[in-house]
């Protein structure tokens, strides 16, 4: 194979160089004639971030970093011999991924089973019926330590001992895929890019319990997902995979697909149950759990779609092996959507204990904007903020609990300094607000209340005292309320509290929003000394609040004002000063 | 469609499903299609046809980099295998020609090597 050498500028403070540097080694290797033994090739990702000129090497994949002129020719003589690399210039990239949930997402074709089944695909359920039987199954997935990857990290395996030891003559099995998170989508990733993964978990876990009957339930914001599932399913029919006697054996499980209105509640597994049963979404108290008494009043195992991808791995590499992944409470690995204001948002599925500055930084490249990271958010609108300075916490489910934060399914924003951290807090608590069922008191008023403390506060009418009420409502939600949404709505607003109580009182003092994103506590000013008179924000006020003309110059009009931005976006000469 | 045994399904996994020695892979998950993966897929379909090429076009999942979508992962005997990022007919079009037919990788696309 001809060898490749892939270049790329990774210094995202300064202009692209990655043009001229790739100019310059074409250069050297038409001057000596290399141009049939390699290939040089501009990349637009390669893989390290902030580590000046880059170049990798193919095959092998070595990596040299911040490459001067000098070291050009010591990297191409060592690049076309075998087995050499320069010594003192070659990268470990610390941070990687670990594909054991997405193994198969972006490597086959989701709507076909035949390329499941040739990536190893069933074997995991054909061990299952034919060798292990459902103790040695329960006591393999305890081995494996495998937590729910739903939030909460509820062991895998007692969920399923306790709904086998109940003596029922009926049991169901249930897919949780009704993922609402703002911004967490690596559920439905994994529906459409490997949904057999999830229908082979969910039969193990069904022949665990000993259920005859599953359901999926998903989201109908979903459509995509919803067919592809559909489609697994006819196909597992088909080959017997599901129906009467699955692989020859006497087991039976019939699989039908539900549909989620797309109430965020309805994750909470009560408010499943009901929400399947055709009643109101709303969360009843537990005990008694659905493991015992739950869809019908028969004994019922919910898992998260992630959690049910990883069974089936887990039974074919074994429960030890698994364990080896991670950290002493937290086994495997944990898919994250990154997304905010990070270089690369996308799914980055990685090993347990890998720190969060790992994530961010080390695979998903910093920030966009080559800002400093200001803290990062896990967990959605049940998780907390996690300022810059532990982001060398390694991620695992005590971990992130003790910094006030929790792993949830999988959400993970990235905030730089523009953000501001009463106004994130005030969005996610919105969010529950709005998806409160309203059944218990602490959820519905609680709620209400302190979202109206965030709103003053950031209106600039905020007191003092408002903090200490903000923390009294918050613990009575979290001790009060019926379910998990309740319980853990407050998360945002108390981790800000904790690590950002000085930006509260920024705004609250001094009445001043550091991020200028409170839009009543920011004023637009033009600079007479940058303004080129153009006239450009004056067009584009939309309230007509920038009198003037071309020879006397534009103000803006206090009182008229709206704070939306305009000019401050359109203005070529930095002339609007947003303070 | 026949009911699997056990033993079929032993046999299934190990036999590899028609896989053409070169093949080009198009993300079509939600991601992807919503950054106009279908346009690119039916477009490669198309121009395969037109320029009688011996190249396979398939579909996948995400593969995760949603930031550079539609991802397009391409295995040709001899290159390693790459993943472009970003791609629209324009950059389809020079990976038919150039990393298909002249066998080059294409360059400013690359996000990932699969080795």
């Amino acid at each position: 194979m001809r060898k490749v050498i892939l270049v790329k500028d990774t210094d995202t403070k300064r202009a692209d160089q990655t043009r001229d540097f790739y100019t310059r080694i074409l250069d050297y290797i038409r001057q000596g004639n290399l141009l049939e033994q390699v290939q040089v090739v501009r990349v637009a990702d390669i893989g390290v971030y902030g580590q000046g000129l880059v170049i990798k090497i193919l095959p092998g994949g070595v990596i040299y970093t911040n490459v001067s002129d000098n070291d050009i020719p010591k990297i191409i003589e060592a690049a076309l011999q075998e087995n050499k690399v320069v010594q003192g210039l070659v990268f470990e990239p610390k941070a990687k991924q670990y594909r054991l949930v997405l193994r198969n997402c972006g490597k086959i074709d989701p709507e076909s089973i035949d390329e499941y089944i040739a990536s190893g695909g069933y074997l995991g359920l054909k061990k299952v019926l034919t060798e292990l039987g459902p103790e040695k199954l329960i006591e393999e997935i305890k081995t494996s330590g495998i937590r729910g990857r739903g939030g909460a990290g509820y062991p895998t395996w007692m969920k399923w001992n306790f709904a086998r030891e109940v003596d029922s003559a009926e049991k169901f099995v249930i897919c949780n895929a009704d993922e609402g998170d703002p911004g967490a989508y690596m559920d439905r990733s994994v529906l459409e890019g490997d949904p057999h993964s999830v229908i082979e978990g969910l039969i193990i876990a069904a022949f665990a319990i000993g259920a005859s009957r599953g359901y999926f339930y998903i989201r109908a914001e979903y459509p995509l997902a919803v067919e592809r599932i559909k489609r697994a399913i006819e196909q597992a029919y088909a080959y017997g995979l599901l129906g009467q006697n699955i692989l020859g054996t006497a087991f039976n499980l019939d699989l039908e697909i539900r549909l989620g209105a797309g109430a965020f509640v309805c994750g909470e597994e009560t408010a499943l149950i009901a929400s399947i049963e055709g009643k109101r979404g709303t969360p009843h108290p537990r005990p008694p759990y659905p493991s015992v008494k739950g869809l019908w009043g028969k004994p019922t195992v919910i898992n998260n779609v992630e959690t049910l991808a990883n069974i089936p791995v887990i039974i074919t590499k074994g429960g030890k092996w698994f364990a080896q992944i991670g950290t002493t409470t937290s086994k495997g690995t944990k898919v994250f959507a990154v997304t905010g204001k990070v270089k690369n948002s996308g799914l980055v599925e990685i090993a347990m204990g890998a720190t969060l500055r790992d994530i961010v930084e080390g695979i998903c490249g910093g920030t966009f904007s080559g800002k400093p990271i200001k803290a990062v958010q896990t967990g959605g609108p049940s998780g907390g903020v996690i300022p810059q300075e532990l982001l060398d916490t390694p991620v695992d489910y005590e971990n992130l609990q003790k910094l006030g934060s929790i792993m949830g399914s999988g959400g993970m924003i990235v905030i730089d300094e523009d953000d501001c951290m009463v106004d994130i807090p005030k969005f996610y608590l919105g969010f529950c607000v709005e998806e409160s069922c309203g059944k218990c008191a602490p959820c519905r008023v609680g709620g209400f209340q302190m979202l109206g403390y965030l709103k003053k506060i950031s209106e600039g009418k905020g007191k003092p005292e408002d903090l200490g009420q903000l923390r009294r409502i918050a613990q009575a939600m979290q001790k009060a309320s019926l379910c998990g949404l309740g319980q853990t709505a407050s998360n945002p607003v108390l981790s800000t509290l904790k690590y950002f109580e000085t930006e509260y009182n920024e705004h609250i003092i001094n009445k001043r929003c550091p991020a200028g994103k409170c839009s009543h506590l920011v004023t637009y000013t033009i600079l007479e000394d940058k303004c080129k008179r153009c006239g450009l924000c004056a067009i584009n006020c939309p309230v007509k609040a920038i009198p003037g003309d071309k020879e006397n110059g534009y103000s803006i009009l206090q009182d008229k004002c709206i704070k939306c931005g305009r000019c401050f976006d359109v203005c070529k000469f930095k002339a609007v000063l947003k303070k | 469609m026949n009911k699997l045994t056990p033993v079929d399904l032993e046999k299934m996994s190990q036999t590899k499903t028609g896989q053409a020695k070169d093949w080009i892979k198009v993300g079509m998950s939600s991601c992807g299609i919503a950054a106009g993966a279908q346009e690119v897929y039916n477009f490669f379909v198309e121009e395969v046809k037109k320029r009688n090429l011996q190249i396979e076009i398939k579909k996948c999942g995400c593969a995760g980099a949603c930031y550079a979508e539609p991802l397009v992962e391409v295995s040709v005997e001899g290159l390693p295998s790459v993943i472009y990022g970003t791609v629209n007919k324009e950059v389809a079009t020079s990976i038919l020609e150039k990393h298909v037919n002249a066998k080059r990788l294409v360059n400013d696309y690359i996000f990932e090597v699969l080795a």
